[in-house]
């Protein structure tokens, strides 16, 4: 008995310990919202620590998990750089008034759609990596199955791939929320819910998260899945039997954005952060990390196993129209109404 | 807490023999107030008033003033003027404590804590981090107004000593048998639940009313609450799918009921049979409990999935075609089977022991078979039990949100929509609210259906007279009902298991199955650096501070979940039911929503505790409380409360009886209380994917990023080490615990025939 | 056993539930050393004033004293009371010297010096050597006396008995009642002592408060309560008793002169005025004769008789209703049907004031 009370005492001491330990202090350090995967998150922190000595603290969460913290944490914000992810929720924060204005003295280094990007925002949020949007096959079960070797957008609505196409629910998901803002731009608004539908019979399941058609593509769990072209290579490098292809037809992408959070504690540290991370040294982080998104700083070598941009046919992206909430709302709105629910 | 009451209520020292008795008797003297007010004082005089940062250098400069001054410091310097205020609630309490005559000065004392309470909560909510918090305040007032950061240790204590003073007062006016103890929990539970579960819920629930401008408009929330999405029945009229709501329910009800049932067959088999495995049982029934969510749903693609080793097996022996079955329904439904059926194990189990033998042996002598003994004494006496069991899946179901995320298929249920109404594509927080309430009104619909099938029957087993009976054998077909149940079940969960198992050392499950410890090595290397070890895995971090956080949260929802219980069962007082129902409310409402409520709440002073380990200990002790406060409310309604009483009228105060008959009689509760939360605090996601911070990062958000990013060999890694560690400290709980002595005889074997 | 025992005083006390009364506005005294029984059917209210007592219920209104200090607003745990109770409340976690060793050992009393004290009231409740067994493992008798020896350890101001032998077999309470009243009467103790048996009341009490409907039906010896019940219910309660009415013809100072059916009797008035009146006649008080005795018998028929070893019981059929008679003095046996007269004694009827 006596053990285990002094055992008590020690655990609520320590315990005790760590509960008093506030809120970080506010100097030499930098609070950063890393929404890229872990391997990638860790070395760009590091590296930055060991260049410039300010100690960071960095929390990986989802983009959409991001935006709702700094909404939540507005008036006291926490975060002061949110790097990385999907660039919507950069958009609208930057539409809230959550983020800040910058222009980094980097800005001419960048490719035109980062620039875009930033240009889009009134300078709230700049691009830092895009990838195009696309999809991929399990090549061992279109073989199996004799099927010929999808190629474009409507090599999909084939019947043979009945229940064989995984998407993402764009509801959830901003991956798929490209695709659906994509075809709008390819084919007009009432032609590309006419394709939805049409879709809508061989897909087998929305999934919650963008990724995940093409985790399910790898393990044949489905045969076709539609994602990012760089989610499918990272598949492809860990082994998988797939092919990852970018439609014949077009295809829109995604601008990985940072942004830096209004009333940020430590803005000085936040504008070195985010000059530095649009330096071709940070950027080459990316591909070690097995990120094979294509950076925004021209002259950031570009990993080879990189779907190259300039063999995909992009479309001209009009991010600030679909970036915008009302019609992102709008779009979701509809696509809840006329596709999500329709019989098979 | 313990400490000040016992101190402020018993003077009962102990006597020499000569003296002959050792109870006291001069009633005026029942309360003694001068340690609180004596601690008030120093709270306020002494104490830094607002919250510190322990890690800046210049944390005491400047003392009593500056950022570590105390309030009468800051006060009086006119710094902090409206701090000032807080002296005259003081100066009552000082008053009362001068005061002989008893009726007086327990009223001045209610007066006085009141008044107290109202003047730190006042001040601390007017005068907030940018100014005036309220536009009324500032036009009278006028400009942006002083500022002030969040309370501090001072301030804490403060808030303590008033509310205590105040229960000391109302104790002194024959409040609860005029038992300072009882008062004073119940005050101090009510207030942590107004803070921590009312506060926090109603800044959000509110949102559910607004429209994104945070405009009240009433229409809007009509809209939201009646829309077809979630209550549309297009799938009883037509080939369209069904509303989320009734998903939600439809799938609670089969969940509950599973894992009741399942729940019960493994308790029979544990307590009333002499199986061989019992042990190996035991920790199989377990194990899901302490499995990291998404874990399990990831078991069951790899077993069932198009390509799942099962589904490839039974494709090429028995040429049943592959199909995705498991995504939607089935798939939800099996994997919280698996993941609840223990917690209904563990309220049942101890309701099992609990059931008198007598009664059953009462049953069998008026001839009745063991069959109808067990239908007609023991299954209506598990009645609390069963409802408890069954409530607690129903609401697990409803809240669980990793398992519909990985396996849930075209199947919607409230908890990923409104995850996704938060942190979505198209952000609504008021429609995450609207689907909250839903939700919470379901809670409240099974809350209710169960306080109305248990009823006002009496369940008391556990008397003062000691039982001298045998528990009765299992009747035959009992028994090999729940060995049919259980077994196959446990043979279900073992191969998930050795699955999750295997899963950690290969390369990638399901597709390359090359033995490798890459997993390991990247989460959990260890090198032996200048200084010693060095942990440089990336999991690391994340592994030490989940485990200190949650073996602070653990101990403190059991001591409050218990507490509450035993306030619920044992005493009565005016708004019981409704206080019983606010101790289920953070329970029942989805986690994403906690979160994001408690950043609403707890971002701002004064109750400024965002990026500190113990916002997360918080949500996790009121998070898990419902369960201490449910499996204390069943074991307490066996016991019958002539002990307690006895227990009193041999002069033990309150806190005395608790410590040494209830707490001994309550050991299973304290046990299931301990473990859920531990483990709940190892395993939960949703409600702190918004709380933890750079420092204190929690297991379960890595596991999530990695399962994200596809990198299931490294989540699955995680999540074995964390398996292990949980039951390392089950077992430690259960030797820490130990048995419950009720001086019963041990069940005689039932043996099962080969055949039956 | 020292110290002098202690009174306690009931002034006016009240206890509500909600709408419902459990305790009506109740007053009385029960003096230092002595037993008073708290009798009355289930439900008027009896446990409830014991709890009061006890401090396990508060008082709505009302003063409680103890020792003529004012306990009204103390807890349980304050006042110098224990309890006995009726499912004895033996902890089942603790062994027979643990459960008796509590009391002294919540006091903060040494435990190697609580445990003396525990063997010593072992001891005086006849069960030394079975200090470490188990409740479970004790009979329902040993179980009461551990219960006792419990109470009995503080050596309380006043000790409380809550129908105590409710759970023991007619003989076994026979005897525990005696041992109690031994006890209380050895360590000179002040007893409250609840139960719904009026036999066991008349048997162990030095004074009884009848209780009926949340309020004081009566209080006195068992000899006043028998013989000058103050009303019907306590008449009936207390003892059986036929109930009759008589008529009172003529009153001679406190006496009177009574009329029933054809018999006329000289009893005490108690305060009856000329005029119909109720009359309580105690079984034992009928003679049954197979001849007329005189001016005071009536005629009956036997209806129904019990042989119960020491006396006969039978119900007569008779003018003046139907009457229960025990005949202590088993002369003969008369069989259902047999004709027979009942004769009236004036010692055992009584007039119940109106």
């Amino acid at each position: 008995m006596f053990l285990t009370r002094r055992a008590l005492g020690v655990a609520f001491s320590a315990g005790f310990s760590i509960v008093l330990a506030g809120p970080v202090a506010a100097q030499g350090q930098l609070t950063v919202y890393c929404s890229v995967q872990e391997e990638w998150c860790r070395p760009m922190m590091a590296a930055f620590e060991k260049e410039t000595g300010i100690k960071v603290s960095m929390t990986r969460k989802s983009s959409g998990e991001t935006y709702a913290q700094v909404k939540a944490e507005s008036a006291n914000p926490r975060g002061d750089v949110w790097w990385g992810g999907t660039g919507d929720p950069h958009m609208q924060a930057a539409e809230e008034g959550l983020t800040e204005e910058y222009k980094s003295p980097k800005l001419t280094e960048l490719n035109d759609w980062a620039v875009r990007q930033w240009e889009g925002s009134k300078g709230r949020t700049v691009g830092i990596y895009s990838g195009a949007l696309g999809f991929a096959y399990n090549t061992k079960l279109i073989a199996e199955k004799k099927l010929p070797e999808p190629k474009c957008w409507a090599d999909l609505l084939d019947p043979k791939l009945k229940d064989e196409v995984q998407v993402a629910d764009p509801n959830s998901s901003g991956t798929s929320y490209t695709m659906l803002a994509t075809m709008v731009q390819i084919m007009g608004e009432q032609k590309a819910f006419e394709y939805l539908k049409a879709l809508h019979k061989n897909i087998n399941q929305y999934t919650k998260s963008g990724a995940a058609p093409a985790k399910a593509t790898s393990l044949g769990e489905t045969t076709v899945g539609i994602a990012f072209l760089h989610d499918h290579v990272m598949m492809i490098v860990d082994g998988a039997p797939m092919k990852a292809v970018a439609p014949c037809e077009g295809t829109g992408y995604e601008i990985g954005s940072m942004s830096i959070i209004k009333g940020a504690k430590n803005m000085d540290n936040a504008k070195k952060f985010y000059d530095w991370a649009l330096t071709p040294a940070a950027q080459a982080l990316a591909a070690p990390a097995k990120s094979f998104q294509v950076p925004s700083n021209k002259a950031t070598p570009i990993p080879p196993q990189a779907p190259k941009l300039a063999d995909i046919k992009l479309i001209n992206f009009d991010f600030a129209k679909y970036g915008s909430s009302d019609e992102r709302k709008r779009l979701l709105a509809k696509w809840d109404a006329e596709v999500k629910n329709l019989p098979k | 807490m313990t400490a000040i009451t016992e101190a402020a209520g018993g003077s009962s020292r102990p006597r020499s023999a000569g003296e002959g008795r050792g109870k006291r008797r001069t009633g005026a003297e029942s309360v003694r107030s001068g340690p609180l007010l004596l601690a008030a004082w120093i709270a306020y005089a002494l104490l830094p008033w607002y919250w510190l940062d322990f890690q800046a250098p210049a944390g005491m400069a400047g003392y009593p003033l500056g950022p570590a001054g105390s309030g009468l410091a800051l006060a009086l310097s006119g710094k902090a003027w409206w701090l000032a205020p807080i002296l005259i609630p003081l100066i009552v309490a000082t008053v009362a404590w001068r005061t002989a005559d008893p009726l007086r000065r327990n009223g001045l004392l209610v007066f006085a804590g009141a008044l107290g309470l109202w003047a730190v909560l006042k001040q601390g909510f007017v005068v907030g981090l940018k100014g005036w918090n309220f536009a009324w305040v500032a036009a009278l007032m006028g400009g942006p107004g002083p500022s002030q950061a969040g309370f501090g240790l001072g301030a804490g204590l403060l808030l303590l000593c008033f509310l205590l003073l105040m229960c000391q007062g109302l104790a002194g006016r024959g409040w609860c048998r005029g038992d300072a103890f009882i008062v004073s929990a119940v005050g101090i539970v009510v207030a942590l639940i107004l803070l921590f579960v009312f506060f926090p819920v109603s800044t959000i629930l509110a949102s559910a009313f607004q429209d994104n401008a945070g405009h009240l408009d009433f229409a809007l929330f009509v809209a939201k609450i009646t829309d077809q999405s979630i209550w549309g029945l297009d799938c009883v009229t037509g080939r369209l799918r069904c509303g989320v709501a009734w998903n939600t329910l439809f799938l609670g009800v089969l969940v509950g009921v599973a894992t009741t049932a399942l729940g019960l067959a493994f308790a029979l088999i544990a307590t009333r049979t002499d199986f061989r495995l019992k042990g190996a049982l035991r920790i199989l029934s377990i194990l899901p409990i302490i499995t990291p969510p998404f874990v399990i749903g990831l078991a069951l693609i790899l077993l069932f999935g198009r390509s799942g080793a099962v589904t490839a097996w039974l494709s090429e022996w028995f040429g049943i075609p592959r199909s995705r079955w498991i995504y939607g329904l089935p798939g939800i439904f099996l994997a919280q089977a698996l993941a609840f059926t223990p917690i209904a194990y563990m309220v049942l189990v101890g309701v099992v022991q609990g059931i008198a033998p007598s009664l059953e042996e009462a049953s069998q002598t008026l001839r009745a078979s063991r069959w109808t003994t067990f239908r007609t004494v023991t299954l209506p006496l598990l009645r609390p039990g069963l409802a408890n069991a069954f409530l607690l899946g129903f609401v697990e179901s409803l809240a669980d949100f990793g398992n519909p995320l990985v396996l849930g298929g075209n199947f919607e249920v409230l908890s990923t929509k409104i995850f996704f109404a938060v942190v979505g594509s198209a952000t609504d927080q008021g429609r995450a609210a609207v689907l909250s309430l839903v939700l919470l009104a379901f809670t409240l619909l099974a809350f209710w259906a169960q306080q109305m099938w248990i009823g006002k029957k009496v369940y008391v087993t556990v008397g003062g007279k000691g039982d001298a009976g045998l528990p009765l054998p299992l009747p035959k077909r009992v028994a090999v009902a729940c060995y049919a149940t259980a077994l196959p079940w446990a043979l279900f969960t073992a191969s998930v298991y050795v699955l999750i198992l295997v899963g950690g050392f290969v390369r990638s499950l399901g597709r390359d199955y090359t033995i490798t410890l890459d997993h390991y090595l990247s989460g959990f290397r260890i090198e032996q650096g200048a200084g010693g070890l060095v942990f440089s895995g990336g999991a690391w971090d994340s592994f030490f501070a989940t485990l200190e956080v949650a073996a602070m949260a653990a101990p403190l929802t059991a001591v409050i979940g218990l507490l509450t219980g035993y306030l619920l069962t044992r005493q009565r007082f005016a708004g019981l039911r409704a206080f019983e129902f606010s101790t289920m409310l953070s329970f029942a409402i989805p986690g994403t929503v906690i979160g994001v409520s408690y950043i609403l709440a707890f971002n701002v002073p004064p109750f400024e505790l965002t990026g500190t380990a113990l916002i997360l200990v918080i949500c996790f002790v009121f998070r898990n409380m419902p369960v201490g406060v449910r499996s204390a409310v069943a074991t307490l309604s066996q016991i019958d409360k002539s002990l307690d009483e006895a227990s009193l009228t041999l002069g033990a105060r309150s806190w005395t009886t608790l410590r040494l008959v209830v707490l001994p009689l309550l050991r299973p509760a304290i046990l299931a209380t301990l473990v859920y939360s531990f483990v709940r605090a190892m395993t939960a996601v949703s409600a702190v994917i918004f709380l933890v911070s750079a420092k204190y990062n929690m297991a379960t958000t890595y596991i999530v990023g990695r399962v994200e990013a596809g990198e299931f060999g490294i989540a699955i890694a995680y999540a074995s080490v964390l398996i292990v560690v949980m039951l390392v400290a089950i077992l430690g709980f259960d030797r820490l615990v130990g048995k419950r002595k009720l001086g019963r005889r041990e069940a005689p074997p039932v043996t099962v025939a080969a055949g039956g | 056993m020292s110290k002098a025992p202690a009174s306690v005083t009931f002034r006016n006390v009240s206890k509500r539930y909600g709408l419902v009364t459990a305790v009506d506005d109740v007053s009385f005294t029960i003096e230092p050393g002595t037993l008073v029984t708290l009798l009355g059917p289930s439900g008027c209210g009896k446990t409830t004033t014991l709890r009061l007592i006890a401090g396990l219920e508060m008082a709505s209104e009302g003063e409680i004293l103890i020792g003529g200090a004012d306990v009204t607003r103390l807890s349980a745990a304050d006042r110098d009371v224990s309890m006995v109770f009726q499912s004895y409340a033996l902890f089942p976690h603790m062994s027979v010297i643990e459960n008796v060793a509590y009391g002294p050992t919540v006091q903060g009393l040494p435990k190697a010096r609580a445990r003396e004290m525990a063997a010593e009231k072992i001891a005086v409740v006849g069960l030394a050597g079975l200090e470490n067994r188990s409740p479970s493992e004790l009979s329902g008798g040993q179980q009461q006396r551990v219960a006792v020896a419990r109470a009995l350890v503080l050596e309380p101001q006043v000790l409380l008995f809550d129908e105590p032998l409710s759970n023991l077999d007619a003989k076994l309470r026979r005897r525990v009642r005696e041992d109690i009243r031994a006890l209380q009467q050895d360590l000179n103790l002040t007893v409250a002592y609840v139960t719904h048996d009026q036999e066991e009341a008349l048997a162990v009490s030095d004074r009884i408060i009848v209780m009926s409907n949340a309020r004081i039906a009566q209080t006195g010896t068992p000899r006043e309560l028998y013989e000058q019940p103050a009303d019907l219910f306590v008449a009936d309660f207390i003892g059986d008793a036929n109930i009759l009415d008589g008529v009172l013809e003529e009153e001679r100072g406190d006496r009177g002169l009574v009329r029933l059916g054809s018999i006329q009797l000289e009893l005490a008035r108690r305060g009856a005025k000329k005029g119909p009146v109720k009359l309580a006649v105690r079984p034992d008080a009928l003679a049954i004769t197979t001849v007329a005795n005189g001016r005071a018998s009536v005629e009956g028929v036997i209806e129904h008789s019990s042989y119960l070893g020491r006396s006969l019981e039978y119900r007569v059929s008779s003018p003046l209703g139907e009457l229960f008679v025990v005949d202590n003095g088993r002369a003969a046996v008369h069989a259902p049907g047999s004709k027979i007269q009942v004769g009236f004694s004036e010692s055992g009827i009584v007039v119940l004031p109106n």
